[in-house]
């Protein structure tokens, strides 16, 4: 459908997940010790680190694994990988920063009209499910681009998926779903 | 004690008993003791009772039983159709939907009550297929599991078995709903008694109401039921001593719980017909108190479908008013000029009467959907509100986060979320009332994510020396304290 062509979507990623490994041993509790920003969870055994800028939360584990969310674009969650990576050899650890991965993207985005969630489910059977009962939002799984779309009969959704391209594809893909789907205009 | 005709060979005495040992059949001689002859140690599978070595699930028998967990599932199965009373055919079809959910491999290593939820999905299920109204929360309370539970197994069923869950017409829940309550004389005084036939049909045509109105769609159906037949009960006989009766004194005095929003959707539904009793000829505009709405109800819903569209004429032009004078920048030429909230049945549109009777459904029975009103739609077709025309590629560049013109997209943006709801007289409540701030992207520093990082951005997250100590101190104290 040619609405694509003539509608703005401001698609707005509040969330981006990534990991990465410092392939080196690192002893949560000089980390814990030494760091300030820092929560010490003995009882799961890791360590939780606030970054101010970029706002970033990164769970380190005493393998060597860091996950990092909190980010608002991919750059800025390698931005403050690398940031915390060079903080933990500070802190005398042998980092290596190594295996940057981003493995997830949570993005929002508003369509300018309501949507019909019965219809919306019956026109994309199996792929689509709606259970009122379980949850107000009908899912959409795009097998392809691993994401998936939660749509609200506000007109709103929340797309998930590996990466920021992904997303866009996306929501490029079931933009004409909704539409045919749609009951007002704004 | 002569249990047998058998001499011993030992002794010669014919005193020879049957003495089991355990599980194996022994003939035994009393005078000298000797074991005269012995049975079978083992027992076939179906004789015993104590658990085999060999696990079910690696046995090799070519042809398997159905295992305990499989047997007590079936009978769960049949013990709910039996409660439910369900016809044979949903019987039928719920025990083929567990056997073929119970073999295949999704189901094969799951907790036991993962097993136990997944007789009620099944049911469920086959209730759903054959169009039979039962909600979730019924058997998830037969089934005395948690909803989360239930919820989790049912839709690893339906992806299992990749079938289709029709979804369970509201309007039959709705007879079945009503005959819960319990308003009739012997427990309930004379004032507070009514019919569910009368209660069944007046719930139903505000439930077809709700829908039209936004306020169904997303929402557990439910509490908008428990709603609707308050209202209902409170709009059949408004007198004072009814209206003075809250949500939950009513569903205390009718033995029905009361799910958590039903009090909201209440809220909800008078608003609604608040603003569609203003609409009334004989109110003559006047504002309509959400106390005193009950009496309207029943006008309300016999002419709905008018008052409905009055409602939103009136709507635009107050809005038409009060953009002329100037207090809020929309562009009128913009506005459909009679955008209707409401949907199409997908059958086709006909073209409807005024005066639609309640409770008469035009959609047929066998459609698993929620009532759609008909309504000839000669405007909503021919108004478009004209988009700003962009490119495609707009969408890919907002995608990564740094907007270009954040003020020139934020403005429009914040001013459209501003009036959005306000365009429209019937939209979901959370568009009505946006407490939050529209969400914008936030215009972040251009980050390329391989910048040199200085070592000053790094002081800030290392203790000095000095913290350090004193806070290695400070633990010790409150180590030493605590012991």
């Amino acid at each position: 459908m040619e609405a694509n062509n003539d509608v703005a979507l401001d698609i707005i990623i509040t969330n981006v997940v990534s990991v990465f490994r410092t392939r080196c041993h690192l002893n949560l509790r000089t980390i814990a010790l030494e760091g300030s920003n820092v929560i010490y969870k003995p009882e799961v055994g890791k360590v939780l680190m606030k970054l101010r800028k970029p706002r970033i939360t990164a769970s380190i584990w005493s393998s060597g694994k860091i996950i990092c969310t909190g980010a608002t674009s991919e750059e800025e969650a390698k931005l403050g990988a690398r940031r915390l990576a060079r903080c933990l050899q500070k802190l005398g650890f042998k980092v290596k920063f190594t295996a940057f991965k981003v493995v997830n993207v949570l993005a929002v985005c508003t369509m300018p009209f309501h949507i019909h969630l019965i219809q919306f489910t019956k026109n994309n059977r199996p792929i689509a499910s709606y259970e009122p009962e379980l949850h107000p939002a009908a899912s959409y799984r795009i097998k392809n681009l691993k994401a998936t779309v939660q749509v609200f009969s506000t007109g709103s959704i929340t797309v998930t998926g590996p990466n920021v391209r992904h997303v866009a594809m996306a929501v490029e893909q079931i933009y004409p779903l909704l539409f045919e789907c749609k009951s007002t205009m704004r | 004690m002569m249990g047998s005709g058998r001499k011993c060979p030992d002794c010669g005495s014919s005193n020879v008993v049957e003495d089991d040992l355990y599980s194996q059949p022994q003939l035994v001689c009393t005078d000298c003791g000797s074991v005269v002859s012995e049975g079978q140690l083992t027992t076939t599978r179906s004789e015993e009772v104590q658990g085999t070595i060999v696990r079910y699930s690696q046995s090799t028998a070519v042809d398997k039983q159905p295992c305990r967990n499989q047997i007590k599932g079936l009978k769960r199965v049949r013990a709910l159709c039996r409660i439910l009373r369900l016809p044979p055919v949903i019987e039928e079809t719920s025990e083929s939907l567990f056997a073929q959910a119970y073999e295949s491999t999704d189901f094969l290593h799951v907790s036991l009550p993962k097993k136990e939820t997944l007789a009620g999905c099944c049911v469920l299920l086959g209730c759903r297929m054959q169009g039979w109204p039962v909600t979730m929360g019924t058997v998830t309370s037969l089934l005395d599991t948690d909803s989360c539970l239930m919820g989790t197994v049912y839709k690893m069923v339906v992806s299992t078995l990749k079938l289709e869950s029709p979804h369970t017409n509201i309007m039959d829940l709705m007879e079945g709903h009503c005959r819960e309550y319990h308003l009739s004389p012997p427990g309930v005084p004379e004032e507070f008694c009514e019919s569910a036939d009368r209660l069944a049909s007046r719930a139903s045509a505000l439930v077809e109401l709700a829908s039209d109105t936004w306020l169904m769609t997303g929402r557990h159906p439910v509490p908008v039921m428990v709603a609707s037949v308050y209202l209902a009960w409170l709009s059949l006989k408004p007198s004072p001593a009814r209206l003075k009766l809250s949500l939950g004194r009513f569903c205390q005095m009718a033995k029905v719980a009361v799910p958590g929003p039903a009090s909201k959707r209440v809220t909800e539904l008078k608003e609604v017909l608040c603003r569609l009793g203003q609409e009334l000829p004989w109110q003559k505009g006047a504002v309509v108190s959400p106390q005193k709405v009950a009496a309207l109800v029943g006008d309300v819903l016999k002419h709905r479908i008018s008052l409905l569209k009055r409602a939103i004429r009136s709507h635009e032009d107050a809005l038409a008013m009060d953009s002329v004078s100037g207090t809020e920048g929309l562009d009128v030429a913009n506005t459909p000029s009679s955008t209707l909230p409401l949907s199409l049945c997908t059958d086709g549109v006909a073209p409807i009467c005024e005066d639609l009777p309640i409770g008469s459904s035009p959609c047929s029975e066998g459609q698993p959907d929620f009532h759609q009103s008909q309504l000839p739609t000669p405007h909503a077709e021919g108004c478009q509100t004209v988009q700003s025309v962009r490119d495609s590629e707009d969408v890919v560049v907002t995608a990564t986060g740094s907007a270009k013109n954040p003020e020139a997209r934020g403005e429009p943006a914040r001013g459209s979320a501003e009036h959005w709801g306000k365009r429209h007289p019937f939209v979901p409540p959370c568009a009505r009332n946006p407490s939050k701030k529209p969400r914008l992207a936030e215009t972040g520093p251009e980050v390329t994510g391989d910048e040199e990082i200085s070592d000053s951005e790094i002081e800030g997250y290392l203790r000095t020396p000095l913290e350090m100590r004193e806070f290695a101190e400070t633990q010790m104290k409150l180590q030493s304290d605590s012991y």
